[in-house]
């Protein structure tokens, strides 16, 4: 069969009247864009399909209610035709969809749920503007489509399976085209091609038809898994075709290739009912969905995920959609089952893209950071792609090699945005200078070194002194080395091995230092107050010599009062010396310094001191020290590392100096503030490992002083990193150790288990490894033979065990049971 | 396009979530990443996972454009759907677990505006609790406060332990970070926070390891990161600092555990680290550059109108 007889070309034939006027409008539509605004309209019910005319001044919404044209005006949309008039309301009314010309501003078409296709002309005079009715179909008509270039042709799909050509010249169809695949859902003429149309058919195919071959398509193909409900051309001349389905894609093929390929798959959130591509956007397409999702999207279908564009003004299912002028994109209309009528603009769309976030970031417990970032495809460029050596910032962080999941997604978005995910781990060796990094490696170390019990007291500090000193944790194990020196008294001479630089010290301090009597340093620590006093904003360094020589000072003065004074006022300076020498936050240094002016004057000043010390700042000159001394205590702690490793180390040599002459009489209730305030300094700083390892070590030295309720809280906080680290043991011991009740009781909950005994099942008593009744050795192990006190481990399927070590050495040689009793024991 | 990196409790696993629907789970073992498990379920793209504390089992929390929040467990190593929550009436934009004395406990914000804290029953099911309207346009982030008030501890009277107070934090297109808490089973405002002049993209409330007071930190659209800190035991009075102002939007805010470290990742591809400094100064103590050339993309990144 040729082409369907009368189809003419119509272009440049058409009367120019219509034509001109239409144009007129459209200019006056484009000059007065920026006064567009998203409006909307009620209606009489619920829309199933808008359509606009050509200049876009109208909309035509059909549903089965419903059939009206609306002008578009600038503030809102105003009645113009309601096609629905006469007294019996026609089935044939009742539409399913609704197209207008593109050459005729006055022709539309509709199709009816019973079959029916109606059109009809805007420019009858009468109120009843039906003119043809062809009624062929046996069932519902999904689509109409009227031919771009033609004016009288018209096409139509169908449930029932069928596709007829109408010419609307004549009466009855020009030719019927058998999809022979079930019901049709969507036509649409290629504007490609003259004589293309493609078809969506409800088992998921799309076929190709020419108009002048009726007997069989052009190609079929397989589209979607389930309905395709919408297919749409690009209006560029791409022979593009996009698709979309009740499988929730929309999918775009390149129908000019000899066999239609896939170029790209968007995937939605629902069903898709509908497809438009965006003019004057290449990529951009729009899509509404038929259950659930109530938003019109606009996707790049690049980006395969997240719509470009979303408008979420409908608040029930959106059945049409158009965009309103052919060469404006920012202009959509659209109809829904909540019988609205909306204008939408692009500017008021919401753009889920750029509220995705582009970029993952997460702090492991182990000081990792895990991080994902936006990567563009031109990244995968070998060109462009960075070595992973090649780092602008190598410090602190090496990054692990890129994962699979890099290449995977590379793959996958072939030719859209995907992520590159790194995990950066804290480097280890090289710098162990920084004190920052490493820090959970050594929470780990510490935790596991530390001895926090079983031994003598002096002994348990120098441990861990020695090994928070091989983790470089100087601050901490100088804090271990004081506390020993404060609490155990007697052989306080700290080893050489960690005052690495008290010998520097003493050199630039000119003083022997180590057993000098009161007066002699006293002497020194004058002729340092004098140089500290000529410069008193010095830079770091400087200011760290004289709080130094201030400390000297104050040692020298302790000593002095201590063999002439009384007892309170060198408790009151001792309290403050330790705090100065433990941590530099709570230094006191008004009252260092207040104190060297005292050497300075003479011994004479001695009663003063003692005043003015507990008054605290006053004179201006202490101000400017103070500030010497803060920058000196900034220096310290915020990560001049050797700067800290000094003054800690000198801290501590000034107290072995100072240290026999306390003597071993004092009260260990003196020091409780300051170790109080320094288990609390610890805590603040995050270091709660240190406030609880020396708040166990001390045990009924310290807890007196601090609230139960505090204590508990750094045991839990202490408990929790623990377990983080996977420590159990370190947490089962810290639990036993802890002198809140509260804490201990933890390792009461839950714990017991009963045992039966293995030959009698009589239930074990307090001994668990001996059976009361039958005087046997209950849990023997496997291996040995011997009853097991201790760790007993066993295999859950058939219940042998024995010492852990022992079945640790079996199974790592033989996978079997060691009773012989053939089991494959597991051990997980 | 991945969205969200979360590393479990023990750090010994990685959770990632992409735009293509996907949740995937990574075993990190010496230092590489194996997939353990890839979960599909979400009907589009996912933008947050969190992981539940280890003593619930392996449970993880997933949210999407799908409007759902997704429960997964895993057991007997393979993962199932525990939950499946979809009362949001748009996309889903964050999750986050409450600490454990809770019990499993989660706050979901979402782009309709409203915040859902879903709390699981004894018997296995779970109950919503919706705060409509908690951020017009929007809620973008949420966090919980540790169950422990620290404020509440230092100066606290010896008297009866009283239970801790649910809080959490959210974040919203309404530039506003508001602090919720629970009162006799009703989520209450708490308090309204203003200091950024753009959306607020994340929220993170401080792990509390011995620290005095409650610590908030907060990062935006605007390109400025604010530590907001509470020294009042009762949560009335909140103080925000300016950490640093980026040149482009702050995406994420990460405590390290211990509390003292903030990693901030920002549009620019880059993620640093902050320490206070003990004049209370926030310092950077390291930028890591994300190491691979910063493209310029195909043109679709750029807003079109």
């Amino acid at each position: 069969m040729g082409a369907p007889s009368g189809m003419q070309r119509c272009k440049g034939r058409r009367s120019s009247k219509p034509d001109g006027t239409s144009r007129d409008m459209a200019a006056r539509v484009v000059q007065t864009f920026s006064g567009w605004r998203t409006m909307s309209c009620e209606l009489d019910g619920a829309a199933s399909a808008v359509a606009v005319s050509r200049d876009g001044s109208q909309v035509v919404v059909a549903g089965r209610n419903i059939l009206k044209v609306f002008a578009i005006e600038e503030e809102a949309f105003v009645e113009k035709v309601n096609l629905r008039v006469g007294r019996r309301t026609s089935v044939n009314y009742s539409c399913s969809d609704v197209a207008w010309h593109q050459l005729d501003d006055n022709l539309l078409a509709t199709a009816a749920t019973n079959g029916a296709v109606v059109t009809w002309n805007l420019s009858r005079s009468s109120r009843n503007k039906q003119e043809l009715l062809f009624a062929e179909h046996k069932r519902t008509v999904n689509k109409v489509c009227f031919h771009q270039a033609e004016l009288h042709t018209l096409l139509s799909g169908s449930q029932d399976g069928s596709m007829k050509c109408f010419d609307l010249r004549r009466k009855d169809s020009v030719c019927t085209f058998n999809g022979q695949s079930e019901s049709v859902r969507d036509v649409q003429f290629s504007p490609r091609d003259y004589f293309a149309f493609a078809a969506s058919f409800e088992n998921g195919n799309v076929q190709l038809w020419d108009l002048r071959r009726s007997d069989r398509c052009e190609r079929m193909f397989t589209a979607h898994n389930g309905p395709v409900f919408s297919c749409d051309w690009h209006p560029e001349d791409r022979g593009w075709l996009a698709t979309g389905g009740r499988d929730k894609m929309v999918k775009v093929w390149d129908m000019a290739s000899a066999r239609p390929r896939e170029l790209f798959c968007v995937q939605t959130i629902a069903s898709v009912a509908r497809v438009k591509w965006r003019p004057e956007r290449r990529y951009h397409l729009a899509t509404c969905s038929m259950m659930v999702d109530h938003t019109i999207n606009v996707w790049d279908v690049r980006r395969p995920f997240i719509p470009f564009a979303a408008f979420e003004e409908h608040r029930d299912v959106t059945t049409g959609i158009a965009w309103r002028l052919p060469h404006d994109p920012h202009l959509l209309l659209s109809g829904a089952k909540d019988c609205t009528l909306f204008q939408h603009i692009f500017k008021d769309a919401k753009r889920p893209a750029d509220r995705a976030n582009p970029e993952a970031l997460c702090f492991g417990p182990r000081g990792d950071v895990a991080f994902a970032a936006k990567e563009g495809l031109s990244a995968n460029d070998p060109a462009r792609r960075a070595l992973p050596g090649d780092r602008r910032n190598p410090f602190f962080f090496i990054r692990k090699a890129p994962e699979p999941y890099d290449a995977s997604l590379t793959q996958q978005h072939s030719g859209s945005v995907c992520s590159v995910l790194n995990v950066f781990q804290r480097c280890d060796a090289k710098e162990k200078l920084n004190p920052l990094e490493n820090e959970s490696e050594s929470f780990v170390e510490l935790a596991q070194r530390y001895c926090l019990a079983g031994r003598p007291f002096a002994e348990l500090c120098d441990h861990n002194a020695r090994i928070a000193m091989e983790l470089c944790r100087h601050q901490v194990a100088q804090t271990w080395l004081i506390l020993k020196l404060l609490y155990a008294g007697g052989d306080a001479s700290p080893s050489p091995a960690l005052l690495p630089n008290g010998g520097i010290f003493c050199g630039k301090d000119g003083s022997s230092g180590l057993g000098g009597d009161g007066m002699s340093e006293r002497g020194k620590s004058e002729g340092h107050g004098d140089g500290g006093l000529e410069e008193p904003n010095e830079e770091t360094e400087g200011s760290d010599v004289e709080n130094l020589t201030a400390s000297v000072g104050l040692y020298a003065a302790a000593a002095g009062l201590y063999s002439g004074n009384g007892e309170e006022e060198r408790l009151e300076l001792l309290d403050q010396d330790t705090t100065t020498s433990d941590f530099p936050e709570f230094s006191l240094p008004p009252e260092a310094f207040a104190l060297r002016h005292e050497i300075v004057d003479g011994p004479a000043g001695l009663e003063h001191l003692q005043t003015n010390g507990p008054d605290g700042p006053g004179s201006g000159d202490e101000d400017g020290t103070d500030e010497g001394m803060r920058s000196a205590c900034q220096g310290k702690v915020g990560g001049s590392t050797a700067g800290l490793g000094i003054t800690a180390a000198e801290s501590v040599s000034l107290i072995s100096v100072s240290q026999p002459l306390f003597g071993q009489t004092l009260p260990p209730e003196v020091f409780a503030p300051a170790v109080i305030a320094m288990l609390e300094f610890y805590a603040e700083r995050g270091d709660v490992q240190s406030t609880v390892s020396t708040l166990i070590v001390l045990g009924e030295k310290a807890s007196g002083g601090v609230d139960t309720l505090v204590q508990e809280h750094w045991y839990l906080s202490y408990l929790e990193l623990l377990q983080r680290f996977r420590l159990w043991d370190v947490a089962t011991q810290v639990i036993r150790l802890s002198t809140c009740a509260a804490i201990s009781a933890l390792n009461h909950d839950s714990t017991s288990l009963n045992l039966n005994c293995s030959s009698c099942r009589r239930a074990l008593g307090a001994k668990g490894w001996l059976c009361d009744r039958c005087r046997r050795c209950a849990s023997v192990c496997a291996v040995c033979h011997h009853a097991v006190k201790g760790l007993f481990v066993w295999c859950q399927g058939c219940s042998h065990g024995g010492h852990l070590k022992h079945m640790h050495d079996w199974l790592s040689a033989s996978p079997h049971c060691p009773t012989g009793c053939g089991h494959l024991c597991e051990y997980t | 396009m991945i969205h969200d990196a979360q590393m479990d409790y023990y750090g010994t696993r990685l959770a990632t979530c992409s735009s293509d629907r996907s949740v995937k789970i990574f075993d990190i073992k010496n230092g590489s990443q194996i997939l353990a498990a890839d979960l599909r379920g979400h009907e589009g793209p996912v933008w947050q996972v969190a992981w539940a504390h280890p003593m619930f089992g392996n449970v993880l929390a997933s949210c999407s454009y799908d409007r759902k929040v997704i429960i997964w467990k895993e057991e007997g190593g393979t993962w199932d759907r525990l939950y499946e929550y979809d009362g949001h009436d748009s996309s889903v934009n964050s999750v986050s677990w409450a600490s454990h004395e809770f019990g499993l406990l989660l706050a979901c914000g979402s782009s309709d505006g409203s915040i859902s804290v879903l709390s699981c029953l004894g018997d296995g099911t779970w109950e919503p609790h919706k705060i409509s309207n908690a951020h017009t346009i929007g809620c973008n982030a949420v966090s919980w406060a540790p169950a422990v008030i620290p404020g509440t501890l230092m100066d606290a009277p010896s008297g009866p332990k009283s239970t801790p107070v649910k809080r959490f934090v959210s974040g919203g297109c309404d530039n506003l970070i508001k602090i919720w808490r629970e009162e006799d089973g009703q989520w209450a405002e708490e308090k309204k926070m203003e200091a950024h002049s753009d959306w607020v993209r994340d929220v993170a409330w401080a792990p509390s390891i011995g620290l005095p007071s409650g610590t908030i930190a907060s990062c935006s659209q605007d390109g400025r990161v604010f530590i907001w800190t509470c020294d009042d035991p009762a949560g009335g009075s909140w103080t925000p600092k300016l950490l640093h102002k980026f040149g482009d939007v702050v995406w994420h805010v990460s405590w390290s555990i211990t509390g003292n470290i903030l990693a901030v990742s920002g549009g620019d591809n880059k993620v640093s680290l902050w320490k206070e400094s003990t004049d209370g100064q926030w310092k950077c103590v390291s930028d890591v550059n994300k190491g691979q050339g910063i493209s310029s993309g195909p043109d679709e990144t750029r807003p079109e109108q």
